[in-house]
């Protein structure tokens, strides 16, 4: 796929684009000293500390670059991981940077001229073993009769207004602040209240996947 | 489906509006909930505080029709200026659980039959009646909550204290914050924090003592986490004996072993002394040293009696004291590094920083609570970091009218709406304001908490009635207390909204109208008085709590103690109420202006609200021309006590090698009685489980959803591990979510308690681990 021509819509977003020109926004998290407090709650250390770092300014830009259709078409079912939309080396050349130098910190691409998606899983480093280039090729080896389910729907809440439930599991997209914030995120699960940094206090996990359990009692 | 050409046009309106946000967003699509029938779609908002937490969170409900549809939280509260939790926005779902007790149920050949309520109130006012008649008026006992509204808990001690001339009045924040009171009482001399949430906005460090607030206050400690992002100079010290989401949040994280925040309190103490950092003009001005008994026990034994006795003490010999408490000593005890140790010390005495101390369960549930609630203001009071925007120690509490029915009001054993029943003007004030003759209320406190249950087992007492709370699933040692309410001869009236395990032990079940259904007041951790209104009708049968008590009072002859009507009834007893706080220390807003406001804060004077109380800026009631002025002690003084390390009831040992400590998850609530009800809480957290370090866990051959078995001497419990997960307790100890009434943890806890307080420490006893 080629990198798209399309230019930066409004006022906003040109602004937003001079300010992060060329340089990373997400800063990387520091580790601690202990393993497991990264591991436990889902990886919640991440969301925190993100949420620190990152400038508000950051948190709070869009840019309309990425949408949930584009966002499904490098997927093959919700939750895969999505295959990689620009050239690319063929074969991993064991420098893990290549891809992190730009989706571990976000910020604009003058090569694509589109602000880039920030990884929810910046610690994983060898990328190639899930995310393959997407190419044309001329005829397929043999069709396949692949389907698979409706994404996610957008806006679900158990009662009006009320903070939508999550609808995705956590397993490696642990870090809401990656994908639902900056210029880099899909416009329609851009959140507009990028300020509020304790994501789970409001919205927790229900799969949508999943069957809707029920409390009955025991006795 | 019958439309009539209104509807319909709505209807269509309404699904272009939908098909145009699908062109726009592709994907979207709304959510689908059960519609509600014959609805306008215009929705109205009423304020309310929050029914679950103490933080108090104002929210608005939006009404449609005769239900309530929506939540959102209210810009004008200064307590979350609009932002809820989870649990706050999805409340009102709490309301329309398909098992709601609407109806009366009485117990008829050991089976439970549905009874008009007024015959239900009959019956409860004549077995008082035949219960008093047969076995004194010490026989019948009310057990309440710190989840009753203000009237509730009023006209509780009215009936029970005033009319029945009993103390046998109880509330389940025994449990909660009793701790937080008498540390508050022996400290300072009156009750309640000095400091408000507005600290949150002018302190640069924030120390949680054992206190995941990431969870149990998340609105707050979102505010904190706001703060350390927007102005950059602030840190959090997570000081806790668990990994949890708030040390995830936290600067700095310490662990110290299960109660050596003893030993680690005056170990800062220690280090403030020595590199003088004490405050001494402040310290020479506003403190005096005291000591009290040590060596005090645990309450473990029926009838156990303490009365602590406090002697003076000079500096010089407060400091003696402390010698025992180096870092390094301390280190050894705590596991706490000597550094970390010296670390906080610092944060605490740099003049330059302000820092607020918070702490909720952790300290109080804890048979030295009133000792650590203490020890921590000794830290304040010695830097003099107290009563000032920013700076001070701040007591949170767990349950939303905690402070407001059961500490203002009174509604323990030893209470009164002002002062205690052992003072002859307090008990003389009460009678006068409830038009009873003199001598009516009985100058001795019967039974706490705790030995209330040890009495209704040992038969002492006969008659109890719980209202809004669940002790079934809540008490510790659970089967002693089960059994002793389902033993012959003993009569359990539970008004509630929900069937429970403790409506499972009821001789009477009255359906209860909950939150909104009712107008009330409730009364948060930083003084604030809130009050609702009646949002929408209670279901079937179910009646207020204040109301089935005045009920039954007039029933039993008190028709002069309680002559309000229906309609107007909170409001009269709010006025009636507030006679008992007249004054600059305690003034309370009139009804009227609470009406109109998102909560006010007391004292209330002069039409102004008190933030920070002993500091003349914003106390009315401090001395003129004083810097401070703690008015609560006789001495004008805060006291700084000289308390001990000393070690839990129960302490792993090599049969019982955990230590077991329990508590909250941040989607439910209590014991889930309402959030397992509703549908996104309960599927966020299923279940309840236990935490296990990973390498206990692989000892054990425990793998993450395996059924572990949980034994103490008290008893067992099996359930499944949970490794990794929401938190991580350290090598050696488990913890347990107390929500889930499939998995009562309480049948293995222990019911020993802080002999000053009386409150049980849920947080430690020794247990032993089996893959089951």
């Amino acid at each position: 796929m080629k990198p798209s021509e399309k230019t930066i819509g409004s006022l906003g977003y040109l602004l937003a684009a001079v300010c992060f020109l060329g340089i990373g926004i997400v800063q990387i998290i520091p580790a601690r000293a202990s393993a497991d407090l990264l591991l436990y709650d889902l990886g919640g250390e991440s969301l925190y500390k993100q949420y620190d770092i990152t400038p508000d300014s950051y948190l709070s830009a869009g840019s309309g670059d990425r949408n949930l259709n584009g966002f499904y078409d490098l997927r093959q079912y919700p939750g895969s991981p999505p295959r990689i939309p620009h050239p690319a080396e063929d074969s991993f050349s064991g420098k893990t940077q290549n891809c992190l130098s730009c989706h571990a910190r976000g910020g604009y691409s003058p090569e694509y001229q589109k602000f880039i998606p920030v990884t929810p899983h910046p610690d994983k480093e060898l990328c190639y073993q899930c995310h393959v280039p997407l190419k044309e090729v001329k005829r397929r080896f043999q069709e396949n009769n692949w389907e698979s389910i409706n994404p996610p729907r957008l806006g679900r809440s158990a009662l009006g207004g009320s903070p939508p439930m999550i609808p995705h599991s956590l397993q490696l997209r642990e870090n809401c602040i990656a994908c639902h914030t900056g210029p880099g995120a899909v416009v329609e699960i851009r959140i507009g209240h990028a300020a509020r940094g304790n994501c789970r206090q409001c919205h927790v996990p229900m799969v949508q996947t999943e069957p809707v359990r029920v409390f009955s009692r025991t006795r | 489906m019958n439309l009539d050409r209104r509807s319909f046009l709505k209807c269509a309106a309404a699904c272009s509006a939908m098909a145009a946000a699908g062109s726009i967003f592709p994907g979207i699509s709304f959510a689908d909930w059960k519609k509600q029938e014959g609805a306008s779609g215009m929705i109205t908002w009423k304020k309310a505080p929050c029914r679950f937490c103490g933080t108090g969170c104002g929210v608005l409900v939006g009404v449609s029709g005769d239900r309530a549809v929506a939540v959102k939280g209210d810009p004008n509260c200064s307590v979350n200026k609009g932002l809820c939790c989870v649990k706050g926005y999805h409340s009102v779902q709490a309301l329309y659980g398909a098992d709601r007790i609407t109806t009366a149920k009485v117990k008829r050949d050991g089976k439970m039959v549905e009874v008009p309520i007024k015959e239900a109130l009959d019956i409860v006012a004549a077995k008082i009646k035949e219960t008093i008649d047969k076995h004194g008026k010490n026989s019948v006992a009310i057990y309440g909550s710190g989840q009753w509204t203000i009237p509730d808990g009023y006209v509780a001690s009215k009936l029970f204290k005033g009319c029945l001339g009993t103390n046998n009045v109880e509330a389940n924040a025994r449990l909660c914050m009793s701790s937080a009171v008498t540390g508050f009482m022996t400290s300072f001399g009156i009750d309640e924090p000095m400091g408000c949430y507005e600290d949150i906005d002018h302190a640069n460090v924030f120390i949680t003592w054992g206190n995941n607030m990431a969870e149990m206050h998340p609105v707050l400690f979102s505010r904190i986490l706001a703060n350390r992002k927007r102005r950059k100079d602030v840190e959090i010290i997570d000081f806790a004996t668990r990994s949890t989401r708030s040390s995830q949040a936290s600067d700095k994280s310490i662990l110290f072993k299960p109660q050596t925040d003893l030993a680690v309190a005056n170990a800062i103490c220690h280090e403030i002394i020595r590199n003088n950092w004490v405050n001494w003009d402040f310290v020479n001005k506003h403190v005096s040293f005291h000591k009290g008994k040590t060596n005090i026990g645990y309450g473990l034994e029926d009838k156990f009696q303490f009365a602590d006795q406090e002697e003076p003490l000079t500096f010089d010999q407060y400091k003696a004291f402390l010698d025992d408490y180096t870092p390094e000593k301390v280190e050894k005890i705590s596991g706490v590094p000597a550094r970390d140790i010296k670390y906080m010390a610092a944060l605490y005495g740099d003049p330059i920083k302000k820092v607020t101390s918070f702490w909720c369960m952790g300290m109080n549930q804890h048979t030295r609570g009133t000792w650590i609630n203490n020890l921590v203001y000794n830290i304040h009071l010695l830097v003099g970091k107290i009563s000032t925007p920013g700076s001070g120690p701040f007591s949170l509490t767990g349950q939303p009218s905690a402070c407001g029915t059961v500490r203002e009001v009174g509604t323990l054993t030893h209470a009164l709406p002002h002062g205690g029943v052992a003072n002859a003007e307090d008990r003389a004030m009460a009678e006068k304001i409830w038009d009873l003759p003199a001598g009516s209320i009985d100058p001795k406190p019967t039974y706490h908490t705790v030995e209330m249950f040890r009495a209704l087992d040992r038969g002492d007492i006969r008659f109890i009635w719980i209202q809004v709370t669940n002790p079934m699933v809540t008490l510790p040692k659970l089967k002693r207390y089960r059994e002793g309410a389902l033993k012959e001869d003993r009569f359990v009236v539970v008004s509630d909204v929900y069937p429970t395990p403790t409506t499972d032990v009821a001789d009477v079940i009255l359906p209860a109208a909950m939150w909104i259904e009712k107008e009330g007041l409730f009364g948060n951790s930083e003084r604030r008085t809130q009050h609702w209104e009646q949002i929408v009708p209670p279901p079937g049968e179910a009646m207020s709590d204040t109301w089935q008590i005045i009920e039954v009072a007039r029933r039993l002859g008190f028709e002069k103690q309680f002559p309000w009507s229906e309609t107007e009834y909170i409001g009269k007893i709010w006025e009636e109420y507030r006679r008992f706080h007249e004054g600059p220390k305690h003034n309370m807003a009139p009804y009227t202006v609470l009406k109109e406001r998102s909560g006010v804060q007391w004292p209330f004077v002069n039409g102004k609200e008190t933030r920070w109380r002993f500091n003349p800026v914003y106390d009315p009631a401090c001395d003129k021309g004083r810097d401070f002025h703690f008015y609560g002690q006789k001495d004008n003084r805060a006291w700084i006590w000289a308390r001990p390390y000393e070690p839990a009831a129960e302490s792993p040992d090599k049969e019982y090698n955990f230590w077991l400590n329990t508590g909250r998850v941040i989607e439910h609530w209590h014991t889930g009685s309402m959030t397992m009800r509703v549908p996104v809480l309960y599927n966020a957290v299923p279940s309840s489980y236990v935490e296990i370090h990973p390498d206990d866990a692989a000892d054990l051959g425990v793998v993450n959803g395996e059924m572990v078995k949980i034994i103490s001497r008290r008893g067992s419990v099996t359930m499944p591990a949970s490794i990794l997960g929401r938190g991580v307790p350290p090598r050696g100890q488990v913890f347990v979510p107390f929500f889930d009434e499939r998995y009562l943890i309480n049948e293995v806890t222990l019911d020993a308690f802080c002999p000053i307080s009386k409150q049980p420490d849920y947080k430690k006893c020794a247990v032993k681990l089996e893959k089951a």
